[in-house]
């Protein structure tokens, strides 16, 4: 502090003074920009368009787009102070080398040269498939159909999964199963259109807080929100299920029971675009209402009523998130989920789908192009007409194309622990913090022969066990294309120049394939994103995410635009899958499938008797690499905390913000400050899991989804103890 | 009869020349002036009577604090500071839960609390829109707004040196555009509205929900939409977060200090009356010497002490202003009654007549800087004991040091201040326990867990000093150890009275960074 400052002379009001802007009208005069880069948001699926304002090539602003069909100018806390992730302190600037144990400073060209070096050294002798990679959904679709010809054709492994597996896939296993193909039905617009709207196991409060904005303009709409816990968005609703832990297929069962006891089902879109039926009405004679009820703690009464809502509304919608998703019975719930819209034909048209709600920016972009869970187009690995197509697109020989998906992120894991992966490329992701039973991760980490982390920030928990650092361009510093969860492709656009030597994805794909000697076969050509859109479009013709008729052009002129948007469209409205009925599967039909409720996998008992739910805050994002680094966010929710009801406190003598170990099977979190709260039930405790500090994931669980291989993180059996006590 | 708008308009003052702008501008949403066809800043002039006020919708916000990010944003302010907070209540059982929030700027109040508080006329109610505006170019950072708003608005940016708060926007609403966190609310929860002040004043029952304080302290205008079947048991969830304040160091110095001379001279002007003193000069000197180093080291405590002389500005309202002018004229008079001994002049019996009084002028001042009713341990009877007290004990215990008088009588004098001091605190504990009021329950839970080593300390030191040594020891060494002693207890309770003091403010979240009110 200088002396002027110290008497008071000064007080700095040039740093707070105020000025006028033609556009932003008055506001501190170090947040007007000389220019604002149009762009997409980088953190959820919702897709908001938004501005960031750059000043001597400086990020110092963002605002929404007020053009913008889905956020029409709002933002979330994450989004309004998104300019904040690009100056971090932590941003990884320089290649790093592990040498003697120390992560030392080196060259792009000795990191590349050691990469490749290793990478191959491993798999001559550990043979190809030895070599895991494991992305993320947070980079852009050019960069994810590059990735993915680079892994598969180039680097030869099919070992490729991202951690879209940890968030989404159980939605695309859902979708493929009950639709015959991935891809969201719906679009935000139906939120908007609905008679009545179904979210189980969604808090958009917390998670997609823009499109509550869908509902509010929706107020007619018969709000119903399934979830254990009394989240935000249950506030929101005019009916709350508070259904047990995990019942929710029960709940779904018990509804469709209700739906054809009471004839409000539609038979004759059933008849003509439905296979299993009759299967599915045979299984659903077990879950009558008292039997539902005992399970899922949700009353008669309010089952019928939910039913008849849901059943005699025009258009219904039903979205889900997580708390479907993170299951192992993740698949099936989609699956049951999928069965209500099919059985009312609440699908296909304004205000009626069954929607998943999208985790990250782009995890739709890694669906669709991303050659890892599928082929790109969501073609099959095992369909050889699809491989054939590809090749041919491609022009290259068929059997370079794998026939069937490789490990899935938790085999792949499980695979390190077995030694079978040796080497690891981890790319804008952060395991260390999200995945669940992390003993068994550090082993399989420490197991490798050569980890490489690719990261816009370092330190993070991950990059610091890596041998290798690459550091990336992060949103705001690179282009391409996100999609969201409508299916809305749009575009993401440069604001600033990348820290130090760190490189867009995009050219760290490029590099390395230079150094395998396969970029020229691959990327024939190729500088900038534009070329891997252009060949994405070519790839996607025809398909049912066709992007042929999308161009960079179109997408700044339009903003933004749904796909299917086949060459020649002109219709910009918003649209809807299966408006004619005609769906993926071979014979163009929808499957009606028969599941079954089961209990979740760790029940509670004496020594662990209670159940945790893991989630989200609104302040942050994900593993909190970002979010931890602006103030804003940071100051509104520093530390994590576990809700517990009073009811199971008073038991054990514990009181609002003690400090808590939460402790399971497989270890212990420590220090965790205690929220005793009624929006929690009796028998269940509640934690975010964004804070390494305090990681959850110490004592979730090792339990998948046997198709969509999701981890079952929304419940596992805990004990709570005061922090201290015991060892 | 004063017609504000009349007179803005032939003044001819373009921010009067207010033009609605729905559907004019469209560039960006920066212009965001609606939502859902609702509008969300005034269609129509202000008229005679009117004022802006917040409209808040409870049944809207989800929680997301857009407005907090968007606000910081707008006003450039650091992360710690926050001119809007959202806020958390909760009530029922599980499941029939309800936890609402309460998104909360400046309450723009018909009886701003800040202002009738703020010594250098830094804030200001604008006649037009009744907006409460603050300079920060005026301002001094004395920070006494900060303990007189109910609500924890006007907050202290020690980077700066001076204090902040929301102003509506005020230059944005003049320009027909949306404050900034009107314009962030996703689901239009925060408008600005037009309200009719007189029959405001009369009816402000929508301005109190729970989680917020009484209206009443400054009758806020900000009107909140309830949800219809709000259950009676909610209320707010940071309730267990009791921070320790700010202890306000110069404060407590100059506090005690000044205290200490007051008695001091008095006990002089009394000796010197009954012809009974001693090394008088040398007494009143140092008396003297110890305000004067007080009172200078209080400006310390501006965050910008330069301009402390405008503190003088508004005595007609603060009690800041009216402690500088007491304190001031009483160091004035004993330099006048210390001169008059220096020279040996006569007319010291009327100069210390009018020491004691500006001295007790003085010490009634500062104790009324602190009785604010959004600090309602402090808001008390006991504030003025508990300061007179300290100079009844510390004065002639002072003089009595400095070989002035009577150690005997002297020591008497003290043993009797600190027989009111032991009373005062004593029945402030109790009268705190007992509190029904959550704010000064829970400064008496804290002087009971917390705090309670420090505040048994305090009353051992008192008992000690006070009753023991001054009853009982009388040599000029033991003197000056009962003195300092003394003045060690009083100091720590002086820390205790700024620390333990839980003010009234806004429900906060149950976590969160930084000091939380309650």
């Amino acid at each position: 502090m200088n002396l002027k400052r110290w008497i008071g002379l000064e007080n700095l009001s040039a740093e707070y003074a105020y000025a006028r802007d033609a556009e932003m009208g008055y506001t501190s005069a170090r947040k007007i920009p000389e220019k604002w880069v149009t762009t997409t948001c980088g953190y959820c699926s919702v897709g908001c368009g938004m501005q960031v304002g750059v000043k001597d090539g400086r990020a110092v602003a963002v605002r929404g787009m007020a053009s913008h069909p889905v956020n029409a100018g709002k933002l979330c806390p994450k989004g309004l102070s998104e300019h904040y992730i690009l100056e971090a302190d932590n941003r990884a600037k320089y290649p790093l080398l592990r040498k003697k144990g120390k992560l030392e400073r080196v060259t792009w060209e000795e990191a590349l040269d050691e990469m490749a070096r290793r990478f191959r050294a491993v798999q001559e002798r550990y043979g190809a498939q030895s070599l895991g990679v494991l992305s993320t959904g947070q980079l852009v679709t050019e960069e994810f159909y590059t990735l993915g010809k680079l892994v598969q054709l180039g680097l030869g492994t099919s070992n490729f999964d991202g951690n879209t597996t940890l968030c989404m896939a159980s939605a695309v296993s859902g979708y493929k199963v009950s639709f015959g193909s991935d891809g969201p039905p719906g679009a935000y617009e139906d939120l908007e259109k609905a008679d009545v709207i179904l979210l189980i196991g969604a808090n958009i409060a917390d998670n997609h807080p823009i499109l509550c904005r869908f509902l509010e303009a929706n107020r007619e709409a018969t709000v119903i929100v399934a979830d254990p816990r009394v989240s935000k968005t249950a506030m929101m609703a005019d009916l709350h299920l508070p259904l047990r832990p995990r019942s929710d297929i029960a709940l779904l069962n018990g509804i469709a029971y209700i739906l054809i006891e009471q004839n409000l089902i539609d038979g004759d879109y059933i008849a003509r675009h439905t296979n299993g039926f009759e299967e599915l009405r045979e299984k659903l004679g077990r879950y009558t209402p008292d039997v539902v009820s005992e399970i899922t703690g949700i009353s008669v009464d309010l089952l019928y009523k939910t039913a008849v809502l849901y059943g005699r509304a025009a258009s219904g919608f039903i979205g889900w998130t997580m708390g479907v998703n993170h299951s192992t019975k993740g698949t099936e719930t989609v699956n049951a989920i999928c069965n209500l819209s099919l059985l009312t034909g609440k699908i296909g048209r304004a205000g009626a789908s069954p929607f998943s709600i999208t985790g990250q920016c782009n995890a739709m972009g890694t669906r669709e192009a991303g050659f890892a869970s599928a082929l790109p187009g969501y073609r099959k690995f095992e369909d050889p007409a699809d491989r054939r197509e590809l090749a041919e697109i491609w022009g290259i020989d068929e059997a370079r194309i794998p026939a069937r998906r490789g490990l899935a992120y938790p085999d792949i894991v499980e695979a390190a622990v077995g030694r079978k992966i040796r080497a690891l490329w981890i790319i804008a992701t952060n395991p260390m913090v999200s995945f669940p039973n992390q003993e068994v991760l550090r082993q399989g980490l420490a197991n490798l022969d050569f980890l490489v982390v690719q990261d816009g920030y370092h330190p993070t928990p991950t990059t610091e066990l890596a041998h290798l650092v690459l550091p990336a361009a992060i949103w705001g510093e690179k282009e391409g294309t996100f999609t969201n969860s409508e299916r809305r492709v749009s575009k993401v656009n440069k604001a600033v120049e990348p820290p130090g030597e760190a490189r867009t994805d995009f050219e760290i794909f490029l590099a390395v394939a230079e150094k395998l000697g396969c970029r020229q076969d691959l990327f024939p050509d190729w500088s900038a994103p534009e070329d891997a859109f252009n060949e994405w479009r070519r790839v996607s013709r025809g398909r049912l995410c066709d992007y042929s008729g999308i161009s960079y052009e179109l997408l700044a002129d339009q903003g933004a635009v749904q796909w299917p948007f086949p060459e020649g469209k002109k219709d910009f409205s918003p649209s809807r899958l299966y408006a004619d009925g005609n769906y993926g599967a071979k014979d163009g039909r929808a499957r009606l499938v028969a599941v079954d409720w089961e209990p979740y996998p760790e029940q509670p008992n004496r020594e662990f008797p209670l159940v945790l739910n893991t989630g989200r805050t609104v302040e942050h994002w994900h593993t909190r690499t970002k979010t931890k680094e602006v103030p804003i966010l940071e100051r509104l929710s520093p530390q994590a905390w576990l809700e517990m009801n009073p009811r199971d406190a008073g038991r054990i003598g514990l009181r609002s913000h003690d400090r808590v170990d939460i402790v399971s099977r497989r270890g212990r979190v420590r220090g965790v400050e205690l929220r005793l709260t009624e929006i929690i039930a009796p028998g269940q405790v509640f934690m975010p899991f964004h804070y390494f500090e305090t990681n959850v994931n110490e004592v979730t669980q090792s339990a998948f989804d046997p198709v969509s291989r999701e981890p079952n993180y929304k419940q596992c059996a805990v004990r709570v103890e005061r922090t201290g006590v015991s060892a | 009869m004063s017609l504000p708008l009349l007179e803005r308009a032939r003044s001819g003052d373009a921010g009067f020349l207010y033009t609605p702008v729905i559907g004019k501008r469209t560039r960006g949403a920066d212009a965001l002036v609606q939502i859902h066809g609702t509008p969300l800043i005034p269609q129509v002039p202000l008229q005679p009577g009117q004022q802006y006020r917040f409209h808040f919708d409870m049944t809207k916000c989800v929680g997301c604090k857009c407005c907090v990010v968007a606000c910081n944003e707008q006003n450039g302010n650091p992360a710690a500071l926050n001119w809007r907070r959202v806020g958390e209540i909760e009530g029922g059982h599980f499941p029939y839960t309800q936890r609402y929030y309460l998104s909360m700027g400046c309450n723009h109040c018909l009886e701003p609390s800040c202002l009738e508080g703020c010594p250098v006329e830094a804030y200001t109610k604008d006649t037009l829109t009744g907006i409460v505006d603050h300079s920060a170019d005026t301002c001094i950072g004395c920070q006494y707004c900060t303990w007189n708003c109910s609500y924890g608005v006007p907050q202290y940016n020690p980077e700066r040196g001076v204090v902040g708060k929301c102003d509506m926007c005020h230059h944005r609403l003049t320009d027909g555009m949306a404050p900034a966190c009107v314009a962030a609310c996703p689901q239009g929860a925060i408008a600005i509205e037009i309200v009719e002040t007189a029959g405001w004043r009369q009816n402000y029952l929508d301005a109190d929900v729970p989680g917020l304080p009484s209206a009443d302290d400054s009758i806020s205008t900000t009107r909140i939409t309830r949800p219809v079947d709000l259950l009676p048991d909610t209320g707010r969830v940071d309730t267990q977060r009791i921070g320790l304040e700010e202890p306000h160091w110069p404060l407590v110095f100059m506090l005690v200090l000044t205290q200490l001379s007051v008695g001091a001279f008095v006990a002089l002007w009394i000796l010197d009356l009954a012809g009974t003193a001693s090394s008088l000069l040398l007494s009143a000197m140092a008396a003297l010497g110890v305000a004067g180093v007080s009172l200078g080291a209080s400006t310390l405590h501006l965050g910008r002490p330069v301009y402390a002389w405008r503190a003088l500005r508004g005595w007609k309202r603060s009690w800041l202003s009216r402690e500088v002018l007491g304190l001031s004229a009483f160091a004035g008079a004993a330099s006048l009654f210390a001169g008059l001994l220096l020279l040996d002049l006569p007319g010291r019996a009327g100069a210390g007549l009018l020491t004691a009084l500006c001295g007790v002028l003085g010490v009634w001042c500062s104790a009324r800087i602190y009785m604010v009713r959004a600090r309602p341990a402090w808001n008390t009877s006991y504030t003025p004991a508990e300061f007179f007290a300290t100079a009844f004990l510390l004065g002639p215990l002072f003089v009595r040091a400095l070989g002035a008088g009577d150690v005997r009588m002297l020591g008497y004098a003290a043993a009797a201040g600190a027989a009111v001091q032991l009373v005062t605190q004593a029945l402030k504990f109790l009268w705190l326990a007992r509190a029904e009021q959550f704010e000064p329950r829970a400064s008496g839970l804290l002087l009971s867990t917390r705090l309670r080593r420090w505040y048994l300390l305090r009353m051992a030191l008192l008992v000690a000093a006070g009753f023991v040594l001054s009853l009982q020891v009388h040599s000029p060494a033991g003197a000056a150890a009962t003195l300092l002693l003394a003045l060690a207890g009083e100091w720590m309770g002086r820390w205790l009275f700024f620390v333990s003091v839980v003010p009234k403010n806004i429900a906060a979240s149950f976590t969160g960074a930084g000091k939380v009110a309650a």
